[in-house]
């Protein structure tokens, strides 16, 4: 009994840190440019490709590939404001544009999934694990590999709460998502900010994907059923709260990863919507509220 | 210093300004005044660059403020400070100043000028870690003040320095903004209390509908009956 406790305890943090990379990005770009971020999951797949490409084309070490897939991931996550989101919002002016945003994500969603099945194909690909072994605990063991997504989820998520807490660019990035036009009048560039938002967002999936690609298999459609989990994720820690959505993915990961010892593991996945669902009706605002990036 | 000329502007088909001129020169302190809606405040967003021109001439130093926006015209050398005082209300005082320091060109002109700020407003010394939203009205006001400074124009646009500030802290806030006056910086003051733009000011432009409606020193506009019964609710001699 104890020994699946705290296996279940394991898998529950190790997912929670993969849960927390992808929800918080996605929660830092809705929480500075009031866009919910259709495409999220498909940066996360993008991850896994890089990963493949470097790691088993390229032949690269494990940690090269993975530090490639990011930073990877993060160049075309600056693409994403200038080209898209940018143009849309200067052509808005002022009008509300939140759907129209969530359309035009969910087209790049659909285009990117597109272009990775049109240069890689369908197939399933396998990448081999960054780190080989087992640490055995005693009572139970837990693979290196899982050990080692959760403390790099760890230490990039410390990063990026260390540089919006102190860098200059990271101060301009809360200081745009509280008021934009204030921010404005301290000469920040309000395009800038949201173009390392939208960068760092997508460039933090991207690190998931790639972290994540020896134990899913890597495919176009590898993020989708994570960004709707995210979804429900970013709901219950607040809209926009960091804090909250980091909070969110371990509460969300260890109460399915727990789930399994009272209900068939094929409902493991409405877990999450059933807890946002609960959280929606008692608890609108989130576990911790709308507080944005602040 | 800065010159606008027959400028129009608005907010989308709504043109609030319609033909406003007016000068700052070089280290003066102007005051704008006028009823509700007259176009103050908008004429103050459109020179700064949140609102676009539609028509005239807005210039500073010589160099067209024309198509640039708000980021652009605070690294020309204008700062602004917003009726609400457009606080980082949850960061620090600390925070909210070297945030004004944003486009400085190194670490140490930022430390600089936060340092100087916090000289000419010790109160702030002592406030520096706390959270900017939990200050009272009158030291977020000062706040706003020394962040705009930190961010180092040659010409301040403030709107409504006094707006719900009791009448003790309008006073200290208006020996601020003239010491900073003094001190060689050229202002440009929206404001809706008259008296005390009008005690402090070198020249006032009245507006009213969005056009000019006089300016002059302040006692010429004492003298003038017109502007009195209008502007100041004061029956005609």
């Amino acid at each position: 009994m104890l020994e699946s406790l705290l296996e279940f305890a394991i898998q529950g943090i190790v997912l929670g840190g993969l849960y927390a990379l992808f929800a918080v990005g996605l929660s830092l770009i809705f929480g500075v440019l009031d866009v919910i971020n259709v495409a999220h999951g498909e940066f996360f797949a993008l991850g896994g490709y890089l990963a493949f490409a470097g790691i088993v084309l390229l032949h690269w070490p494990a940690a090269a590939g993975v530090l490639g897939a990011a930073v990877g991931t993060f160049l075309l996550g600056l693409a994403v404001h200038p080209l898209l989101l940018g143009p849309l919002r200067r052509r808005l002016g002022r009008r509300p544009a939140g759907p129209l945003y969530l359309v035009l994500t969910l087209g790049l969603s659909t285009f990117l999934q597109s272009s990775l099945l049109l240069a890689a194909g369908g197939d399933y690909l396998r990448v081999p694990p960054h780190v080989r072994g087992i640490l055995d605990l005693g009572v139970t063991a837990v693979a290196y590999q899982r050990l080692l997504v959760l403390g790099t989820a760890v230490v990039a998520l410390a990063g990026l709460f260390a540089f919006l807490a102190f860098h200059r660019q990271g101060l301009a990035i809360r200081a745009v998502a509280q008021n934009p036009e204030a921010a404005q009048a301290m000469g920040i560039p309000l395009g800038r900010a949201f173009t390392l938002t939208v960068a760092l967002g997508v460039g933090l999936a991207g690190l998931g994907g790639a972290l994540m690609a020896p134990l899913f298999n890597v495919y176009p459609a590898v993020g989708f059923p994570l960004t709707i989990k995210a979804f429900a994720i970013v709901i219950l820690g607040g809209m926009g709260n960091l804090a909250g959505a980091l909070l969110a993915s371990f509460v969300v990961s260890l109460v399915e990863a727990f789930s399994v010892m009272a209900i068939p593991s094929e409902w493991q996945n409405m877990i999450a919507f059933l807890v946002m669902i609960l959280v929606l009706l008692l608890r609108p605002q989130g576990l911790l509220g709308r507080a944005v990036v602040r | 210093m800065l010159i606008v000329e027959d400028v129009r502007a608005g907010y989308g088909r709504l043109e609030i300004l319609q033909g406003v001129s007016l000068r700052v020169p070089a280290g003066a302190l102007i005051g704008i005044i006028g009823p509700n809606g007259a176009g103050k405040s908008t004429l103050l967003k459109t020179v700064v660059g949140y609102l676009r021109v539609t028509a005239g001439r807005v210039a500073f130093e010589e160099r067209t403020l024309a198509g640039l926006r708000p980021d652009q015209a605070m690294r020309r050398g204008l700062g602004y400070v917003a009726q609400d005082g457009g606080l980082f209300a949850d960061m620090t005082v600390h925070d909210n100043l070297v945030l004004g320091g944003y486009a400085l060109p190194s670490r140490r002109a930022v430390r600089a000028a936060v340092e100087a700020a916090l000289e000419r407003f010790p109160l702030l010394r002592d406030r520096r870690r706390q959270v900017a939203g939990s200050l009272s009205g009158g030291e977020q006001r000062l706040l706003a003040l020394a962040r705009a400074l930190v961010t180092r124009p040659r010409l301040l646009l403030v709107d409504e320095p006094s707006a719900a500030l009791a009448p003790g802290m309008i006073d200290r806030v208006y020996e601020d903004l003239v010491a900073l006056h003094r001190s060689g910086l050229a202002l440009l003051v929206v404001e809706q209390n008259v008296e005390a733009i009008l005690a402090v000011a070198d020249r006032v432009f009245v507006l009213d509908l969005g056009r000019n409606a006089f300016d002059g020193t302040a006692a010429e506009l004492r003298d003038s009956d017109r502007v009195r019964r209008l502007y100041l609710g004061e029956a005609a001699a």
